[in-house]
């Protein structure tokens, strides 16, 4: 359990005060109990990272108890705000599976063991999103037959949307170890530098670097530091590129795209190379990529909407005679480790999708991301940097420079 | 000839406290603090028991035993009475009995998993008292 000087502390978030924010919440809503169990609730309530099965038990009023795989319930508890006696370990033995375990446990802290308890269910694209099993709701709730269980993740989900300042703060700073990897993997390729050299080395050249800055982990789950070179840049509506052992090639494009974690704070940018010799043609798709990017990033700012912001950027590429090979999407989620699939609420006429006319507002955060694809001439390009909305702007959170680079 | 004391009566409890304080030193017991209540749901007659023990830095402090459910305890566990009273005859083991679903344990599982051989230690010094069940 750490104990923070507020005063002192840019990286300090206020863990107790979001608990207080859902139970007032809850309150409003007639619900007596939460039951959280995706992982992107577990980063934003405990502070804590939770890789394996975990759940929040949030009562009406008081401190919250998580819950996960007792080989590392010790370890989340060290590095969360709560006590060893607020986050629980559950075994497969008797009373200490985590049905009966966190059953028995809700039974205790509601009257009579009856009430309204808020769940979490629903779909997603980001396979550890946590929401409750088929299996797991069954069982709880037969468990909790005295109960209600009813959907209730929109708390969370629009509890979480705005982000305080230590949490942008850790989004700083996890883009600035983002910047480090860069410059050390600049380094690393310039000047021959990249002969020989595979597309997992270059993940892990960044990752050391990022390790050295302060990163704890290149927290994608889509490999880590995802890197493409060659043909692989330019896959068809492509934004997904784990790192592979194919050795980079003269001629080729590269696209570094890497991850650094900092206090749940997630860092993400994605830096393009030309490896020479370069063509005209390369330079003109590139000058495409630079060109939408900029104007993306001019773009943003409190009031404008997903769709607005697309139809603005693919008349762009209309004009100027690239709309084919942009994947038409600019921006996708971000928040503490967990919370990385759509962005602000999932209200759109698709269930659980992206609302395309959601309306940003100051102080969300979210990753600009552009992906740029050429299947036939086997080149793409790819951008990613968290962005902080603000009434008239955005800030971008990785300094690193925006260039398609040409190394030799 | 050795005295037999009856499972659970104030006797064995005795005799619990006894053999305990003499066979397991506070080094022993780790400076263990903490209290544990096994609770005999199905017991000949019908009835339910408790047996609660206690210790303080190490040292037993309490052993009772009697109908009902008893005090609180850091650890309660659950049970049938001939579960029990085939772990105090060590003749199954406390972790497999609730690996197996045949207890059911009611406490802070991360500090339960630090105190299982010390559980064990109590189980064994309590299977050497000569007992009628």
């Amino acid at each position: 359990m750490s104990n923070t000087n507020i005063t002192q502390d840019p990286y300090y978030v206020d863990f107790k005060a979001r608990i207080e924010q859902i139970q007032s919440v809850m309150a409003a809503k007639n619900i007596d109990l939460y039951l959280g169990s995706r992982l992107r609730t577990m980063s934003w309530t405990t502070g804590a990272f939770f890789p394996w099965r975990a759940f929040i038990v949030i009562p009406g009023h008081g401190l919250p108890t998580a819950f996960t795989f007792v080989i590392d319930a010790a370890r989340a508890a060290d590095d969360s705000w709560l006590d060893e006696d607020h986050v629980l370990g559950f075994v497969p033995m008797g009373g200490q599976d985590q049905i009966s375990q966190i059953s028995d446990f809700i039974k205790d802290q509601l009257p009579a063991g009856k009430g309204r308890i808020g769940i979490e269910s629903g779909m997603s694209n980001y396979l550890p999103e946590g929401n409750l099993t088929h299996y797991e709701y069954e069982q709880f709730n037969a468990a909790l037959e005295s109960c209600e269980l009813v959907n209730a993740h929109e708390i969370i989900d629009g509890l979480a949307l705005i982000k305080d300042e230590g949490t942008i703060n850790r989004f700083r700073e996890a883009s600035r170890i983002v910047d480090a990897g860069h410059q050390v993997v600049y380094e690393a390729i310039k000047d021959g530098g990249w002969k020989g050299m595979t597309e997992t080395e270059i993940a892990g050249l960044a990752a050391y670097a990022m390790r050295k800055a302060g990163s704890v982990w290149e927290w994608s789950f889509t490999g880590g530091n995802e890197i493409a070179s060659g043909y692989r840049t330019g896959l068809a509506a492509g934004a997904c590129t784990p790192a592979t052992t194919k050795t980079l090639q003269a001629g080729e494009p590269l696209m570094v795209d890497i991850h650094a974690m900092f206090q749940l704070g997630l860092g993400d940018h994605s830096h393009n190379y030309l490896i020479g010799p370069t063509t005209d043609r390369q330079r003109w798709h590139a000058n495409n990529f630079l060109d939408i990017v900029k104007l993306t990033l001019k773009t943003y700012r409190a009031g404008i909407t997903p769709s607005n912001l697309a139809f603005e950027m693919m008349g762009f590429a209309e004009e100027r005679g690239f709309a084919d090979f942009m994947v038409p999407g600019f921006e996708h989620g971000i928040g503490m480790m967990g919370d990385e699939w759509r962005i602000g609420m999932n209200d759109g006429p698709f269930p659980y999708w992206t609302n395309p006319d959601h309306v940003y507002q100051a102080n969300e955060v979210l990753i600009c991301a552009m992906q740029y694809a050429c299947p036939e001439e086997n080149i793409g390009f790819r951008y990613e940097n968290p962005i902080v909305i603000h009434e008239d702007h955005c800030e971008e959170l990785s300094k690193f420079r925006l260039t398609v680079d040409e190394i030799n | 000839m050795t005295d037999q004391y009856l499972y659970l009566s104030p006797q064995w409890a005795q005799e619990v406290e006894w053999r305990l304080r003499l066979e397991l030193t506070p080094e022993k017991m780790n400076g263990l603090t903490s209290s544990m209540n096994n609770i005999y749901n199905n017991c000949p007659g019908g009835d339910k028991k408790f047996f609660f023990v206690s210790f303080q830095e190490g040292v037993v402090d309490q052993v009772q035993t009697g109908s009902g459910e008893g005090p609180k305890a850091e650890f309660i566990i659950h049970g049938d009475y001939e579960i029990f009273k085939q772990i105090s005859q060590a003749t199954l083991g406390a972790q497999r009995a609730l690996m197996t679903g045949q207890l059911k344990l009611k406490g802070n599982m991360v500090k339960a998993l630090k105190l299982a051989s010390l559980v064990d230690r109590i189980n064994k010094v309590i299977a050497t008292i000569p007992t009628i069940f």
